[in-house]
């Protein structure tokens, strides 16, 4: 009998307890509450967004991240099945064109009051703007931003190859690369062989050409420019950057290839800015590489843009869109892309924040520069290998093409050029 | 009358009821899955003929998606990669275990221990075997590596990297996984070929290898069948073999239908296409077992006018 009666009494009071926080909601603003998923779990990436987490309950609000490790795809399908069942996060990762697709399948939050009264639209590169803003109104905001096309230079190698000047143009790098040759590196380019890998080389070897022509063809898809004689120019410099690759690995990450890169068996490596923080984790020291802007014929930076944003979703609970409000103002302000870039090796959206302090490498502070000049030059563009300048479905399609004709040199340069400009029309 | 009605059910009953568990046991999980297996199989097809991109929608585009799949490069590509990686990789891993089964079958010492070992890759996922024989094919680090090292040069084996080749790096690993399944399979019928025929071909005179070519391995017929059907809808549907071994690559040389399904629904956000890759599949998959579920049919059929 005794045990029954506290057990009710106990039952009592914790139904008190559940009620309360409802009760104390009721009797001012709400809590801001956020709802988030991303596919950053692990590492840096992880380290990054539970740091923004932090900050988030530092001003009061509930952090309710639920990270989904694995592919980007996997975080869509998440978020897919969130949407479909009619209850999307208040805010989730996504980046791209995809920020246009998936704002017409779920409504989403109009931002532009909170980012008019930030001052936010000045200091954010133009292409990228328009990308988290598609039907004229800001839905999402980026985050942090990478460029595809930073040219790595290994120190031992340059010795071997007697060369201390880092190549501007493709010419430059050319020359550079038969040095390295001559001088006992077997493959002067260090290379993966995932699709965004191929991706890569060609897309920086397109934007190092002419930016205008890139932005024409890749970012536009205008018919002439498809198959435009500078786009035929970007895949034979892409055949002979395969020529200087260790055709060995196959379907591996760039990673592997990091520890042959620094020691000198390998010279150089075309990769995002990324790849300065695996190194590091990797243990390799600042000394060992160089970092510079990737080639570009016009001697002036070209910026391959690569920004990972987050989206809002509408959501009628008033703690969530506290929540989105607060998280809103937090990823515009300066001090969290600090430290949200500090801890993963990008740099910050806003052009006006000042690297020259503590905790930035002097590979961030060349990357802030030349997206600086690239954009003062109009030479700032979007990065196709990594979906940011088209859809999945016609990325996918064009970069069929690129990965097959960096991996079977019997393909043409010409035919390349024809079936590029094919797979655009087919999957339009 | 009605009493002997009554009389005649109350056993039937109390036996339904007494059998109840076995039914249930047996009916709800089949129906669970049938069910599922069934309106899921219903609901690709409906969405492979709506314009479903991100998400599923209603609408109709007749065969468009299926037009452009198989216009696509991709597919045409990994439709002729599982006709080859489909007959050689069947084919192979029969003789294979065929010739494992004869060789264990003569009463060997360490029976059990070698049967094993040639069963033990089965037990292994697809995707450690494919990350495994990605690491020893690649030619940098793997056995051509080790020839190298060990002196001989101009041993040159790079067929994990090489576009014309890479497709039997997938034949090579699918045979080390599943040979030895054949072979269990092929061990027992040899097992259970009646010893009195055996005896009564040796009392003829017929030597070893003519008692096997004529007496026994034509009673392996209905268990050569099984096989070839079982490993042929693995290779219609693999996937994370290839997925761990080759990526599809290099390039996008080494593709199967299973690959362009994944990439088409996951990576590019087109559902209709996806799914209308998906049904595709499944018909490969019918031509495959339509033929044997009729060719069972006929066989108890005989059996049972026999």
């Amino acid at each position: 009998m005794p045990i029954t009666a506290t057990r009710r009494r106990l039952l009592a009071g914790s139904a008190a307890a559940l009620a309360l926080p409802a009760f104390a909601r009721a009797q001012g603003a709400p809590k801001p509450r956020l709802t988030a998923i991303s596919q950053w779990s692990a590492g840096s990436d992880g380290a990054a967004i539970t740091a923004l987490g932090k900050k988030f309950e530092e001003k009061g609000g509930v952090w309710q991240h639920s990270p989904v490790p694995g592919f980007t795809t996997e975080m869509m399908n998440k978020l897919r099945a969130q949407i479909i069942a009619g209850d999307p996060p208040a805010c989730s990762q996504l980046k791209g064109p995809e920020i246009a697709a998936w704002s017409k399948i779920a409504p989403t939050v109009d931002l532009d009051s909170i980012v008019a009264a930030a001052g936010y639209e000045k200091v954010v590169a133009p292409d990228l703007a328009k990308l988290h803003k598609p039907g004229g109104k800001w839905i999402a905001l980026p985050l942090q931003i990478y460029s595809t096309n930073m040219l790595f230079l290994s120190k031992r190698a340059m010795d071997k190859a007697k060369a201390d000047k880092i190549p501007v143009t493709w010419a430059d790098f050319n020359d550079l690369a038969e040095k390295m040759k001559a001088g006992g590196i077997t493959y002067p380019v260090a290379n993966g062989g995932t699709r965004p890998d191929d991706g890569q080389k060609f897309e920086a070897s397109l934007a190092g050409i002419s930016p205008t022509a890139y932005r024409a063809a890749i970012m536009n898809l205008d018919k002439m420019a498809l198959e435009g004689p500078e786009i035929k120019a970007a895949f034979a410099q892409a055949r002979k950057i395969s020529n200087w690759m260790d055709p060995n690995v196959g379907a591996q990450p760039y990673a592997t290839n990091l520890k042959r890169f620094v020691d000198g068996d390998m010279g150089m490596m075309i990769m995002g800015g990324w790849a300065q923080g695996v190194l590091r984790n990797a243990g390799f020291k600042f000394d060992d590489f160089m970092i510079a802007p990737g080639p570009s014929d016009n001697g002036k930076p070209v910026f391959l843009l690569n920004a990972d944003a987050f989206i809002f979703w509408q959501r009628k609970e008033p703690d969530l869109q506290a929540g989105q409000a607060l998280m809103a103002q937090l990823v515009m302000d300066p001090a969290i892309q600090t430290m949200y870039s500090q801890i993963t090796g990008s740099i910050p959206v806003r052009t006006d924040v000042d690297l020259s302090g503590e905790g930035w490498s002097d590979g961030q502070r060349r990357t802030a520069a030349a997206l600086k000049d690239a954009i003062a030059s109009n030479q700032a563009v979007l990065s196709l290998a990594h979906n940011m300048a088209q859809e999945n479905g016609l990325t996918a399609a064009m970069i069929d093409v690129i990965t097959e004709y960096v991996k079977n040199k019997t393909i043409t340069p010409d035919q390349a050029v024809t079936r590029l400009a094919e797979a655009v029309e087919g999957s339009r | 009358m009605t009493n002997a009605v009554s009389t005649a059910t109350r056993p039937a009953t109390s036996d339904m009821v007494r059998r109840l568990p076995e039914y249930l046991m047996i009916w709800v999980p089949l129906l669970l899955s049938a069910a599922h297996l069934i309106s899921f199989s219903i609901w690709t097809i409906w969405i492979s003929f709506t314009p479903s991109t991100l998400v599923p929608v209603t609408g109709w585009v007749g065969l468009r998606n299926y037009t452009s799949v198989l216009a696509s490069r991709n597919w045409q590509i990994a439709f002729d990669n599982l006709l080859l990686f489909g007959s050689a990789f069947v084919l192979l891993s029969l003789i294979t275990g065929l010739m494992l089964a004869i060789l264990l079958d003569q009463r060997i010492r360490g029976e059990n221990v070698l049967r094993s070992i040639f069963l033990y890759p089965l037990a292994v996922s697809f995707v450690v075997t494919g990350t495994v024989w990605s690491w020893l094919l690649n030619p940098g680090i793997g056995i051509e590596k080790l020839a190298h090292d060990l002196g001989w040069a101009s041993f040159h084996f790079d067929w994990l990297v090489n576009r014309d080749m890479a497709i039997w790096t997938i034949v090579i690993a699918a045979i080390w996984q599943s040979s030895g399944f054949a072979m269990a399979l092929f061990l027992a019928g040899l097992r259970s070929v009646d010893a009195d025929i055996i005896k009564a071909a040796q009392i003829d005179g017929a030597g070893p290898i003519r008692t096997y070519w004529r007496v026994i391995l034509p009673t392996l017929w209905p268990i050569t069948i099984t096989v070839v059907v079982i490993q042929l809808q693995f290779a219609i549907s693999a996937f994370d073999l290839v997925r761990a071994l080759t990526n599809g690559g290099p390039g996008i040389a080494t593709q199967l239908p299973a690959l362009v399904v994944y990439d088409l629904m996951f990576q590019r956000s087109q559902l209709g296409r996806g799914a209308a890759a998906a049904v595709l599949m499944l018909l490969i998959l019918l031509a495959v077992l339509l033929p044997y579920a009729a060719w069972r049919y006929v066989q108890r059929r005989q059996a049972t006018h026999a």
